[in-house]
């Protein structure tokens, strides 16, 4: 085996966050190496030097012999190392021709002038290639949903024939559909002679599909495994470095749910998103909720918390408190956490102590005046209740890797107190140990008898967590389901499509 | 090996939060050199007291809409306007003009707030609009001649009625923005307004009311405008939509709004802004280059405090 890329004690550092720590990797041709480890390990920033989008804090990258070092991801294309990213990596505005020869349109220029026909016609003949012609390359980008975009930045990142395809945590923004076609030309790339670099968090998929494992802790490298020898929870163990119990989800099943009614939902429509939803929520449940992701479940969420914009029916307390806008919600103990945690749950460009803060402000106030050493103290408090990973309670948000934005999320909450916490993917783009800390906290939760609503699009989680749980499919409930062990995940499928 | 990463004393947020206060003592060192401390004379700081009140007033309530991240360019017509109902007021009652003043303010405010909350159109959009319109009301009652304020207002005018006034908006508005959820409110709407609604601040309210304030108390800027002026033309408050502003951004308000904005941003800024200008007329700069001095230092001031990290969060 040859060795394509060697990385010799690369390493990087954001202020005083030591993000990448003296990382030595060789990764040979022809293989398929998986980069996993916990957020915040370093896996993302170690590509992001790669290929040009971070400058090298220190240490060398030789691919092919050649000692490399690029500016930005134009440069790193030309010296044959690409990327697929986690977020939107298209532009809009552009046609999916112009997007997909971005930064490379030197074949289609003509003495200053690009020569658009050719370069739809060359962008047809790939996207025809890659079994994607569905994708008109003349078309506007903006036209095509989320996953064909996807489907346009991986011809873009592979058209030219890397050396190195970096595919950093692409697969959580695709369908089934999606994934196997990525896997297609992953397969493709190795089997041409050339490598492929995979960040996931799903360690099914990383076995199923890498013949090697990375794996980064804390920006360290630990150690570097053959797929086939592992198992998931082998990896679990190197990612976390200690032994993950098995206390994952909860254990217990056949308990007695209260036969008290703590919120109920009564015909709830919002327009094109949910049609007549009722259900109640019971004292110290957990009520799941799943579905596709277009089912309207999300919608569900925002409409028990009064956030919906145009919502019929009603969200009313056992008391008969009818709840209608947010105000009220978090006045009457509706504590929210939403899918889109950057938009909506946390302020970024906020400190910790002021994201921690805003929901109890009226009750830290003293005849509304604001004491600012005791909503430090509240601040401090709940955040290292959370034992959230920060530099101190003024430390941004927009520092912290997701699952310390989570805790920041859930500690607000916490301190605000709140009896009915409506979770929506809770765990969303969460590494295991703080995955784990958030079940524990859940389960902690409903033995103080407060009331849980978890939206998820992970089914395993919502067979381990629930008491019981609702599927939608077009807006409306179309199974419910009480836990049970025998439950499947089958079960569920069967009633979301 | 990697000091590009750190960050560097002048790039930090220390740095950036005392700059205003260096550019006050470099402003004030700098002029005093170049008119030969003329401009410390005492005669001279008296003036310039006297034309620091009302854009201060005016300025602790733009302060709060720009906090929230908008703007507002009502201020000089809403001043001019409001000027002509203090005038035409104060022939009955001066506590009369002065309510009068403050509630046709908040009565524009009001109209800018609800355009921009209702109709969701930009703060920049609506006041650009509600400018030109208040401007014409305001040139319109002023075009036969200029409109002359009773003689009892006029005798109102000492310094010590000015300053308190200023001292008290200054007071309470610290009071509001840093002991109340007032201040919580409008900073967390500036960093984020779709979190700030789901935790529970009623933002569409919060929105409202800062551009009421705002022009409530351009109202009352306009009482002190008119005890020290006595009579109102139609260029009353002209460009000072600008001015405020201009001392906003001196004073380290970073365009943006939010978490980072400091209440000192109001006083320094507003005092920078006075000084510099009185010192390019006492230079004996023509109006012209006084424009243009203005505008070379606005514009290093606001790159070099404008808050990159809001305008797009580098993940």
């Amino acid at each position: 085996m040859t060795i394509l890329l060697k990385a010799e004690h690369i390493d990087k550092r954001f202020g005083i966050t030591h993000a990448v720590n003296d990382v030595s990797i060789d990764i040979e041709a022809g293989e398929i190496r998986a980069l996993i480890g916990e957020n915040g390990s370093g896996k993302s920033t170690f590509c992001q030097m790669l290929c040009g989008i971070y400058s090298i804090g220190g240490g060398t990258f030789t691919l092919d012999g050649q000692a490399m070092s690029v500016r930005n991801q134009v440069e790193a294309n030309n010296l044959g190392v690409s990327i697929i990213v986690q977020e939107m990596g298209t532009l809009s505005g552009l046609s999916v021709a112009e997007n997909i020869f971005l930064g490379h349109e030197e074949p289609f220029m003509h003495w200053g002038i690009k020569d658009t026909r050719a370069m739809i016609r060359e962008g047809q003949k790939l996207l025809d290639e890659y079994g994607f012609g569905k994708i008109r390359a003349g078309a506007m980008i903006d036209n095509y949903n989320f996953e064909d975009r996807k489907l346009v930045e991986i011809v873009k990142a592979t058209y030219f024939k890397p050396k190195i395809l970096i595919v950093d945590e692409t697969t959580t923004a695709l369908s089934q559909n999606g994934r196997l076609e990525l896997y297609k030309i992953m397969d493709a790339v190795r089997a041409d002679g050339r490598s492929v670099i995979f960040i996931s968090h799903d360690l099914a998929e990383v076995l199923a599909h890498c013949d090697t494992v990375s794996i980064l802790r804390d920006g360290e490298y630990i150690d570097t495994v053959n797929a086939k020898d592992t198992d998931e929870d082998g990896l679990k163990r190197l990612m976390v470095g200690r032994e993950i119990g098995s206390a994952y989800y909860r254990t217990d099943y056949g308990r007695e749910i209260s036969p008290e009614v703590v919120l109920s939902v009564k015909g709830v429509t919002v327009p094109g998103q949910i049609e007549d939803v009722s259900f109640d929520l019971h004292r110290g449940e957990i009520l799941g909720f799943g579905g596709l992701s277009e089912c309207g479940m999300h919608e569900v969420g925002k409409a028990v918390f009064g956030a919906s914009w145009d919502r019929r029916g009603s969200v009313t307390l056992s008391d008969g408190t009818a709840i209608n806008d947010i105000p009220s919600a978090i006045h009457h103990s509706i504590a929210y956490a939403s899918k889109d945690r950057d938009n909506e749950s946390i302020i970024l460009n906020e400190s910790i102590r002021n994201n921690i803060i805003l929901p109890s402000i009226d009750d830290l106030a003293n005849h509304h005046i604001l004491n600012g050493r005791k909503l430090s103290r509240f601040a401090k408090e709940y955040a290292d209740q959370m034992q959230t990973k920060m530099q101190g309670i003024n430390q941004f948000v927009s520092d912290l890797s997701g699952g310390n934005k989570q805790k920041v999320v859930l500690a607000r909450w916490i301190g605000k107190g709140s009896n009915i916490l409506v979770l929506d993917s809770p765990t969303r783009g969460i590494d295991i140990k703080v995955k784990q800390a958030i079940y524990a906290l859940m389960s902690e939760l409903i033995a103080q008898g407060k009331s849980i609503i978890m939206i998820s699009e992970e089914i395993p989680e919502l067979l381990g967590m629930s008491d019981r749980i609702l599927i939608m499919k077009d807006g409306r409930i179309n199974g419910s389901f009480t836990r049970s062990k025998e439950l499947s995940e089958e079960d569920l499928i069967a009633k979301m499509v | 090996m990697n000091n590009e990463n750190r960050t560097s004393f002048f790039a930090s947020d220390t740095f950036k939060g005392l700059l205003p206060f260096i550019g006050l003592v470099v402003i004030v060192g700098a002029m005093y050199y170049l008119t030969d401390g003329r401009i410390m004379q005492p005669r001279r700081l008296r003036l310039l007291l006297s034309q620091v009140y009302y854009p201060m007033i005016v300025a602790t309530g733009v302060f709060f809409v720009m906090t929230l991240g908008s703007i507002d360019f009502t201020e000089g017509s809403t001043l001019g306007v409001a000027s002509i109902v203090i005038s035409e007021l104060s022939f009955y009652s001066i506590p009369l003009a002065i309510t009068g003043g403050i509630l046709t303010g908040a009565a524009i405010g009001a109209v800018n707030g609800f355009f921009h909350v209702k109709f969701k159109l930009q703060s920049f959009i609506v006041t650009i609009c509600t400018m030109y319109l208040f401007r014409g009301v305001c040139a319109y009652m002023t075009t036969e001649t200029a409109i002359p304020a009773s003689a009892a207002i006029k005798a109102l005018d000492s310094d010590n009625l000015k300053i308190g006034i200023t001292l008290a908006v200054l007071i309470v508005a610290f009071f509001l923005f840093r002991f109340t959820r007032i201040g919580n409110d409008v900073k967390a709407v500036g960093s984020g307004e779709t979190a700030a609604r789901f935790s529970g601040v009623r933002t569409d309210r919060v929105k409202f009311l800062a551009f009421v304030a705002a022009g409530a108390l351009t109202g009352l800027a306009a009482f002190v405008n008119v005890i020290k002026v006595g009579s109102i033309t139609a260029t009353a408050g002209n460009q000072l939509e600008t001015q405020i502003l201009i001392s906003l951004v001196l004073g380290g308000l970073p365009i943006t709004g939010g978490s980072k904005v400091r209440f000192s941003n109001i006083v320094v800024g507003t005092l920078m802004y006075t000084i510099l200008n009185n010192g390019l007329v006492m230079l004996g700069f023509e109006s012209a280059t006084q424009q243009l001095i203005k505008g070379i230092v606005f514009l290093l001031f606001v790159a070099l405090t404008i808050d990159r990290k809001a305008l797009k969060v580098i993940k």
